[in-house]
């Protein structure tokens, strides 16, 4: 609870003075995760999935929302590519699964990949398939991205004549 | 970023003692612990301090294991707390999720386990307060009693109810007015006292309009100390000694 809290407050600060500021002046704010990450990461940790969702209702819902999936293997494989220590929370050791920090990563993030599934439907969010070459994913993120600004680039020049 | 909760499923009233308000934390269950939980409210300099080391000290005596939490008293949270408020980069939805917080951090490390051996929790202060400090400050109401719905109700809930000039009388008394306690970031007034005044008003109204749904037992606390500790420790027995009560010797007058 306390985890799910402090990052609510966190997410809460920077909300209120790094998101709201830029999308009143009409830029473009893009947020490397955001509340789904802790919906998906609190109910693997046991917190109710409906508190956790009525806590972040505070937040604005993105315009668009990418995930990036891949499946467990890929993505140990590339953080074992590229470096060896897993941090403590990341790899879940505070829920006491596994005293071997891969082991408990592979259990840990199995199970939050499983919430994002479920969140996709939930929330609408546009998979991205990240198993695939960084340009193929860049490419498709382009075009997402592309359909959101064009649209309400339009919107913007008819509702402001000058 | 959801629709809006079904009524119900927070924080309300209808909380059973010793169970969850709301939705709870599904990892700890706590159906059946046989500790008691007191809450003690009341706004800032209403004399809550005394009457719970009053009633801690007579609980011990009569062989209870007691223990205190406090507001904001969490090792994990207090130091970053004090650190916020002092600083000015606080607003009223940071304010609210640093002391639920400061709350779950106490709920799970201290007011849980007691209960589950069997003490007796005496708590100053509660959620109620924040509800109220929030509510001051126009946060959404049913948001906040969403978020408190991991709360456990207590058995008891004491409030100390004061009028206004009877607590400014009291806190000039003692240790003054500070920043905080006068809702000096809502901008009421500059000038401390009819900051101070205009902010306990509204406070007071808070509580007033919670008293009847979470069952406060409202206690007059323009009384002397030892009077209301008298009716505190009154209750407390009918409580934790129902069986008892006739044999219940009468209270000796308090020495201080």
């Amino acid at each position: 609870m306390t985890f799910s809290l402090l990052h609510a407050t966190d997410f809460a600060d920077r909300l209120l003075y790094k998101i709201v500021p830029p999308l009143k002046a009409g830029m473009i704010v893009l947020a490397d995760r955001y509340a789904y990450t802790a919906f998906a990461r609190d109910a693997t940790r046991g917190v109710d999935r409906q508190w956790v969702r009525e806590l972040y209702s505070f937040a604005v819902r993105p315009d668009l929302a990418l995930y990036f999936r891949v499946p467990i293997d890929v993505s140990v494989d590339r953080l074992m590519a590229r470096r060896v220590k897993l941090k403590f929370y990341e790899a879940g050791m505070d829920l006491g699964w596994s005293t071997n920090p891969l082991e408990s990563f592979r259990m840990f993030q199995g199970k939050v990949l499983d919430e994002y599934d479920q969140l996709v439907q939930e929330f609408g969010l546009e998979v991205i398939d990240a198993k695939g070459s960084i340009t193929a994913q860049q490419r498709y993120v382009r075009t997402l991205v592309a359909q959101h600004v064009k649209t309400s680039h339009a919107e913007m020049i008819d509702d402001e004549p000058v | 970023m959801t629709s809006p909760s079904e009524p119900g499923e927070g924080l309300n009233g209808n909380g059973l003692a010793g169970r969850y308000y709301g939705r709870g934390i599904p990892y700890l269950p706590i159906e059946g612990y046989p500790g008691k939980l007191i809450a003690i409210e009341g706004t800032d300099g209403v004399g809550r301090s005394i009457q719970i080391q009053l009633l801690r000290e007579w609980l011990e005596v009569k062989g209870y294991g007691v223990i205190e939490t406090g507001w904001t008293r969490s090792p994990l949270m207090q130091p970053t707390i004090e650190v916020a408020k002092s600083s000015n980069t606080l607003n009223k939805l940071t304010f609210v999720l640093l002391y639920a917080t400061d709350f779950a951090d106490r709920l799970e490390k201290e007011i849980i386990p007691a209960l589950k051996a069997g003490f007796v929790v005496l708590s100053d202060r509660y959620i109620f307060t924040a509800l109220a400090r929030a509510g001051v400050r126009g946060v959404d109401r049913q948001w906040l009693r969403n978020v408190y719905g991991f709360a456990i109700a207590p058995h008891l809930v004491f409030y100390l109810n004061v009028d206004v000039k009877t607590l400014i009388g009291r806190v000039l008394e003692s240790r003054g007015m500070d920043f905080w306690e006068s809702g000096m970031d809502l901008k009421l007034g500059d000038d401390i006292y009819d900051s101070f005044r205009a902010y306990q008003v509204k406070l007071l109204r808070e509580y007033q309009s919670m008293a009847d749904e979470f069952h406060f037992r409202v206690v007059d606390a323009r009384r002397p100390i030892d009077r209301i500790q008298d009716e505190l420790r009154r209750q407390v027995a009918a409580f934790l000694e129902p069986a008892e009560k006739s044999s219940e010797p009468t209270l000796a007058p308090l020495t201080r």
